[in-house]
C-alpha cells in the first residue's frame, strides 16, 4: 500500500500524462492517421489496465478478455443498429454488461486456480465468438449519422476520439490507483501471493476475486464499446478474437505486470511498433511484421522479464543511496488504544470437536476426534508424521470439510464455514510452513490480518503495529518479508493472526526449524499470548520444548486420538511411547512403571 | 515488384532500428512531377495475402501497360501511380492502413479495395468521409446499403447473387438435360457470406421461388475435421444436385473427397457452388482436376470472351494457371479509374468520382474486364450485370455463361 503522499504524487503523474496526450495530439501531429494510431494506444492501455486490475494483482491471470471487450463493442453497434441508442448513452451501459459478464463468468471458474484458471477464461470469447456468428451477427456497421453527428460519437474531428480515449483511460488509472491504494488491492495482491494465508486472515478471497473480475469486465466492455465507435465495423473474429485476448496480456507483460505504469508503456511502445511495421513492411515483404514484433517481445522478456516498468525502477532505485535508514517507526504509543483484553479464563468450554472424521480416498486421515478445549489454556497436539495434526487444523479453520462430525467455538457451530468466516468467530492461525506474502513488507503483511477489524486504512494500520510491538517485531516493520530469518518470519506470522484479536490460536508447529536462541523468543511470546488470556492450541514435533510450553497435551497417531491429559502423564503412557519410539520401547518404559 | 531503392533503403533501416523507434513514417514523397495518384488497399499479409496478391498483380498490370500506353491522355500523358496499403488480418489494420494513404497522400483520386468485405466496410468508412471515390469488387449488400455516395461495388451484391444463381443453374440444368430439378443439397459453413446466401434461401423464399426442395440442408462452423456426416445425408437423401457455399478451402477438399469416397464425384452428383475461391488454383492444386471436373460456380468476375490476349499477357507475366477474379478485378478497377480521369479531364477526387457516377462504359478496357456495362445506380451499385458461371472443365475454370461472353459450353453432369 502506498502513503497518501505517494498517492498524490501518481495522481501528478497521471495529469502530467493526460496533458503530454493532449499536447501531443492538438499540437504535434497533424495527421489523422497519427490520431487514430493515438487513439488505439489509448484504448488498448486501458484494455491491459482492465486486465491487469483482476490479473496483474490477484495474479489470477485471464486469456479471455476479449469476451469483455467483444461484448463491449456489440452492445454499442446491436443497440445503435437496432434500437438507434447513442454510444453516449450505451457506453456507460457496457460497464453493466461487463461486470454482469464478470459475475456469470467467475462464479463458475474461480473454482480453478493457476493454468487451469487461465484455460477456463480462454473459452469464454471464443464461445461467444461462435454465439454471435450464430446469431447472424458477421458484419456489423454502424451507421453512419449525417443528421447528428455528434450526438452519436461521431466527430469530424479524430481528436475528439482522442479526447474520449484519454479521459477513459484516466478514469481507468485513477481505478488502478485507487485499488492499489486500498485494502481491496493489497488483499488481491495477498491472494496473489498466498491465497491459503489470506484466506486464513479473515480475506473473503471469493468475494474479493469476483468484485475484481466485474470491475476488470466492467471496464474492458467500456475500451470495447468505445472500439466499435472508432472502427465503426464489428465482426466476431476482430472482437472476440484470440489477439485481442493476447493484446491485453502482452501489452501488461510487456510494460510490467501489476503496476499502474505497465499496461500504458506497454501500449505506447508495442501498439505502434505493429502499426509502424505494419505500414512500412506490410506491403514489401508480407508477414515480416509478425516476425519483428515477436522478436520485439521475446528480446524484452529476456532482457526485462517482469516487463519494462519493474526493469527500470530497479535499476533507479539501485543507483539510489543504499544506505538509507528506514523510516523510524513510532512505536505505538498512548494514541493507540489498549489491546481489548480477551474474555479472562472463564473456564467454559471454547472449541469442542465431536466425532470429527475425515478421509482422502482410501486413507482414515481423521478418525473419531473428540476434543475439548476450555477457555484460557494452552494446549499441545504431540503426534508423529502424518498423524493427522495439520489435517485436523485445517478442518478446524475450514480449509477441508469434515466428512462427518461437528464443531463448536464458543457455544457457536463453525463446520463448515469457510476459512475467512472462521477467522471472524475469533480463530487465527499460523503454517507449519510460514506462509508470507514475500513481496510485501512487514507491516503490510500484518496488516491483511487487521482488515476484519479495522474500519478504516489508519485503524488498520495502528493495529498492526501494535500486533507487531506484542511479539516484538516491530523495528522490522518496513523490511520486506522475503528478507526475514525464520525466527522473525515466525514472529510475524504470529503478529498477523494476532492482529484481530482472536480468542484461540492455532499454531502449527510454530517451534520447528528454530534453533535454541530463537526458541526462548517465540516461547516467550506465546506465554505471553496466554497470560493475555487468548486459548493457544499448538501443534509440536519436539517433545521436550513442549512438555515446558503447554498445560494439556493431546496425541494422535494415525488419525486416532491415543492419549490425552497432562504433560507428564502422557509422555509416560505406553500407547504414546509406542507410536513414537516403537513396541521395544514402550515396553522398556512399562516395565519399570510397575 | 515495383518498389524504388528509396523505399528498400527505408524498409532496411527501420528493419534495423524497428526495436528502438517505432518510426511510423519515413516515406519521401519523391512523386514525379506529372503523375496521378490512385490506392489500393488489399489483405497482403495474413490469411488472405494470396488474394490480396492476385488483386496486386492485376494492378500492376493495369498501371504498367496504361502508362506504357501513353498515361491518361486528356491530363496531358499524365502516369498514374498506384500505392498499396496493407489491409492484413484484420478490421483495425485495414482502417489504420486505409487512414494512413490518405494522410500521407491528399492527392488521391481514387482508390480500391480491400478485398473481404469487413475489411472494405471499415476501409471506405475512412474514404467516404474524406470524399475519395473508392471501387471495391466485395459482395456484401451492407457496403452499399448505408447511403455512401463515393462507394462504387463493382461486383454484384451478395443477396443479388444469391437470387440469381439457382435461376441460372435450374437454366443451365434443363438446357442440359431437359430436365428441370426438383431438389437441392445445401452444404455450407457459418461464415458472413454463406450465411447471408443461406439465408435469402430459406428465410427470403429463394428456394420457393424456383420450386426447389432442400432434401439436405446442412451447416457447420468450420474447420471441418470430418466431413462423412454431411456427405452421409446426401448420399441418403440423393438431391438432384448439391449447393456448396464453403468460404475455405480445407473444408471444400473434404467435402469433395468424401463425395468421392462415396462416389457421389466425377459428375455423379451435379455440384454449384457461389464465389471466386471455387475457381482458385489452390483448389486445382490440392484436390486435382479430376474430383472437379464439373464443378459449376457462380462468381462476380471471370475470364470472359474478349480478354483472351489479356489472360496470355497475365499467364507469361506471373507464372499463374489462369487468370481469376481478384487479378481482374484488380485491373479492372484501375481501368475504371483511368477511364474516370480521362472523362474528368483532372486529378480531383470529387471531378473523378462524378465521373464514375455518369458512367457508361459499353466498350475499351474497363468495359472488357466485366461482365456488362459499367454504370452504376445512385446507391453506387453496377446495374444491368449478367451472373457469370464457371465450370471446371480438364483442370480449368472456364466461364460458361452468359452465353455471349462465355469461353466454353457448360454441360450438367448426368445424374
Amino acid at each position: 500500500m502506498r502513503t497518501r503522499a505517494e498517492a498524490n504524487r501518481q495522481r501528478w503523474a497521471i495529469l502530467a500524462f493526460a496533458l503530454a496526450v493532449l499536447v501531443l495530439s492538438f499540437v504535434l501531429l497533424k495527421s489523422a492517421y497519427y490520431q487514430l494510431v493515438l487513439t488505439q494506444v489509448l484504448l488498448w492501455a486501458v484494455l491491459s489496465l482492465a486486465w491487469n486490475i483482476l490479473c496483474g494483482y490477484s495474479g489470477y491471470f485471464s486469456f479471455g478478455h476479449a469476451g469483455f471487450w467483444g461484448l463491449g463493442a456489440y452492445t454499442v453497434a446491436l443497440g445503435m443498429m437496432y434500437f438507434d441508442l447513442s454510444p453516449w448513452i450505451s457506453i456507460p451501459f457496457c460497464a453493466l454488461v461487463g461486470a454482469a459478464a464478470g459475475a456469470i463468468i467467475g462464479y463458475p471458474t474461480f473454482r480453478l486456480r493457476g493454468h487451469y484458471f487461465a484455460l477456463a477464461m480462454l473459452a469464454y470469447p471464443l464461445a461467444t465468438l461462435y454465439v454471435f456468428q450464430w446469431l447472424g451477427y458477421q458484419e456489423l456497421t454502424l451507421p453512419m449519422k449525417r443528421e447528428a453527428p455528434l450526438l452519436y460519437m461521431q466527430f469530424e474531428d479524430p481528436r475528439g476520439y482522442v479526447v474520449l480515449a484519454l479521459g477513459l483511460l484516466v478514469i481507468a488509472l485513477l481505478i488502478s490507483l485507487k485499488v492499489e491504494n486500498s485494502r481491496f488491492g493489497m488483499s488481491l495482491l495477498a491472494i496473489k501471493q498466498n491465497e491459503p494465508a489470506a484466506e486464513a486472515a479473515g480475506i473473503n478471497t471469493w468475494r474479493l476475486k469476483m468484485l475484481a473480475l466485474m470491475l476488470s469486465g466492467a471496464l474492458a466492455a467500456v475500451a470495447g464499446g468505445l472500439y466499435a465507435v472508432i472502427l465503426l465495423v464489428v465482426t466476431p473474429e476482430t472482437v472476440f478474437g484470440m489477439l485481442v485476448s493476447a493484446q491485453a496480456l502482452i501489452l501488461a507483460l510487456f510494460g510490467g505486470v501489476g503496476s499502474l505504469w505497465g499496461p500504458v508503456i506497454g501500449a505506447i511502445v508495442l501498439v505502434p511498433l505493429a502499426e509502424g511495421l505494419n505500414a512500412e513492411l506490410g506491403d514489401v515483404l508480407p508477414g515480416i511484421q509478425g516476425v519483428v514484433y515477436g522478436v520485439a517481445i521475446i528480446a524484452i522478456i529476456l532482457l526485462a522479464p517482469e516487463g519494462v516498468y519493474w526493469r527500470v525502477l530497479d535499476r533507479f532505485s539501485k543507483r539510489a543511496p543504499a544506505a538509507e535508514p528506514p523510516p523510524r517507526l513510532a512505536a505505538p504509543a498512548s494514541n493507540i488504544a489498549p489491546l481489548p483484553r480477551a474474555p479472562a479464563s472463564s473456564g467454559a468450554d471454547l472449541l469442542v470437536l465431536r466425532d470429527i472424521g475425515i478421509s482422502f480416498g482410501g486413507l482414515r486421515a481423521l478418525d473419531g476426534i473428540d476434543l475439548t478445549l476450555p477457555e484460557g489454556g494452552l494446549y499441545g497436539i504431540i503426534g508423529p508424521n502424518g498423524a493427522g495434526k495439520t489435517t485436523l487444523f485445517n478442518v478446524i479453520n475450514g480449509f477441508l470439510a469434515s466428512d462427518r462430525g461437528a464443531i463448536t467455538f464458543a457455544g457457536e457451530p463453525i463446520t463448515g464455514l469457510r476459512p475467512n468466516q472462521v477467522c471472524r468467530r475469533g480463530i487465527g492461525r499460523t503454517f507449519q510452513v510460514v506462509r508470507a506474502f514475500p513481496r510485501m513488507s512487514v507491516l503490510e503483511n500484518v496488516i491483511v490480518g487487521a482488515f476484519i477489524g479495522a474500519a478504516t486504512e489508519a485503524v488498520a494500520r495502528d493495529m498492526a503495529l501494535a500486533a507487531l510491538d506484542r511479539v516484538g517485531l516491530v523495528d522490522q516493520a518496513e523490511k520486506t518479508a522475503g528478507g526475514l530469518t525464520t525466527r522473525e518470519l515466525r514472529l510475524m506470522e504470529l503478529a498477523r493472526a494476532l492482529v484481530p484479536h482472536p480468542r484461540l490460536m492455532l499454531l502449527d508447529e510454530t517451534l520447528a526449524g528454530l534453533g535454541h536462541d530463537d526458541l526462548g523468543g517465540i516461547l516467550g511470546v506465546i506465554r505471553q499470548l496466554r497470560a493475555e488470556g487468548i486459548t493457544v492450541l499448538i501443534i509440536e514435533h519436539t517433545m521436550h520444548a513442549m512438555v515446558q510450553l503447554v498445560d494439556h497435551f493431546t496425541v494422535l497417531d494415525h488419525g486416532r486420538l491415543i492419549a490425552t491429559g497432562r504433560p507428564q502423564d502422557v509422555v509416560r503412557d505406553p500407547r504414546v511411547i509406542e507410536a513414537y519410539l516403537g513396541k521395544k520401547w514402550s515396553d522398556r518404559v512399562a516395565v519399570p512403571a510397575k | 515488384m515495383q518498389n524504388s531503392p528509396t523505399r528498400r533503403s527505408v524498409t532496411a533501416g527501420l528493419a534495423l532500428g524497428a526495436l528502438a523507434v517505432p518510426a511510423l513514417h519515413a516515406r519521401s514523397a519523391k512523386a514525379q512531377a506529372k503523375s496521378v495518384k490512385i490506392a489500393m488497399i488489399a489483405p497482403l499479409s495474413g490469411p488472405w495475402a494470396r488474394q490480396g496478391q492476385l488483386l496486386r498483380q492485376g494492378a500492376d498490370m493495369a498501371v504498367e501497360e496504361f502508362n506504357s500506353q501513353g498515361g491518361i491522355k486528356s491530363l496531358g500523358g499524365a502516369k498514374l501511380e498506384i500505392i498499396y496499403g496493407d489491409a492484413g488480418d484484420n478490421t483495425e489494420k485495414a482502417k489504420n492502413a486505409a487512414q494512413r494513404l490518405l494522410s500521407d497522400h491528399p492527392d488521391l483520386v481514387g482508390g480500391s479495395g480491400a478485398w473481404l468485405s469487413s475489411f472494405t466496410l471499415a476501409v471506405t468508412e475512412v474514404t467516404e468521409r474524406a470524399q475519395v471515390p473508392w471501387l471495391t469488387l466485395s459482395y456484401s449488400d451492407a457496403i452499399t446499403n448505408r447511403g455512401f455516395k463515393f462507394v462504387f461495388q463493382t461486383s454484384p451484391t451478395a443477396d443479388w447473387q444469391a437470387a440469381e444463381t439457382l435461376p441460372t443453374a435450374l437454366k443451365l440444368a434443363e438446357h442440359a438435360t431437359g430436365k428441370r430439378p426438383k431438389t437441392i443439397g445445401v452444404i455450407q459453413d457459418n461464415t458472413a457470406s454463406p450465411v447471408s446466401f443461406g439465408k435469402y434461401l430459406r428465410e427470403g423464399g429463394g428456394l420457393e421461388k424456383v420450386g426447389l426442395k432442400a432434401s439436405v440442408d446442412q451447416i457447420f462452423t468450420p474447420p471441418l475435421s470430418d466431413a462423412t456426416p454431411l456427405v452421409d445425408k446426401v448420399r441418403s437423401a440423393k438431391p438432384d444436385f448439391l449447393l456448396l457455399l464453403t468460404s475455405a478451402m480445407p473444408d471444400c477438399k473434404l467435402v469433395l473427397e468424401k463425395l468421392d469416397e462415396f462416389k457421389l464425384a466425377k459428375g455423379k452428383m451435379p455440384l454449384v457452388g457461389n464465389g471466386a475461391p471455387f475457381g482458385s488454383p489452390e483448389l486445382l492444386n490440392t484436390i486435382g482436376p479430376e474430383l472437379l471436373e464439373g464443378l459449376l460456380f457462380s462468381v462476380a468476375n471471370w475470364p470472359l470472351k474478349g480478354q483472351e490476349e489479356f489472360i496470355e499477357r497475365f499467364k507469361k507475366r506471373t507464372g499463374e494457371p489462369f487468370a481469376t477474379q481478384d487479378a481482374l478485378c484488380g485491373y479492372g478497377d484501375v481501368a475504371i479509374l483511368k477511364e474516370a480521369l480521362e472523362a474528368a479531364g483532372a486529378a480531383d477526387k470529387l471531378k473523378v468520382a462524378e465521373a464514375i457516377r455518369h458512367m457508361n462504359l459499353t466498350t475499351g478496357p474497363a468495359a472488357q474486364f466485366f461482365p456488362g456495362p459499367i454504370k452504376f445506380d445512385e446507391k453506387g451499385r453496377r446495374q444491368d450485370v449478367p451472373m457469370i458461371f464457371a465450370q471446371w472443365q480438364k483442370g480449368v475454370p472456364l466461364t460458361v455463361f452468359p452465353e455471349d461472353r462465355a469461353l466454353a459450353k457448360p454441360f450438367w453432369p448426368s445424374v
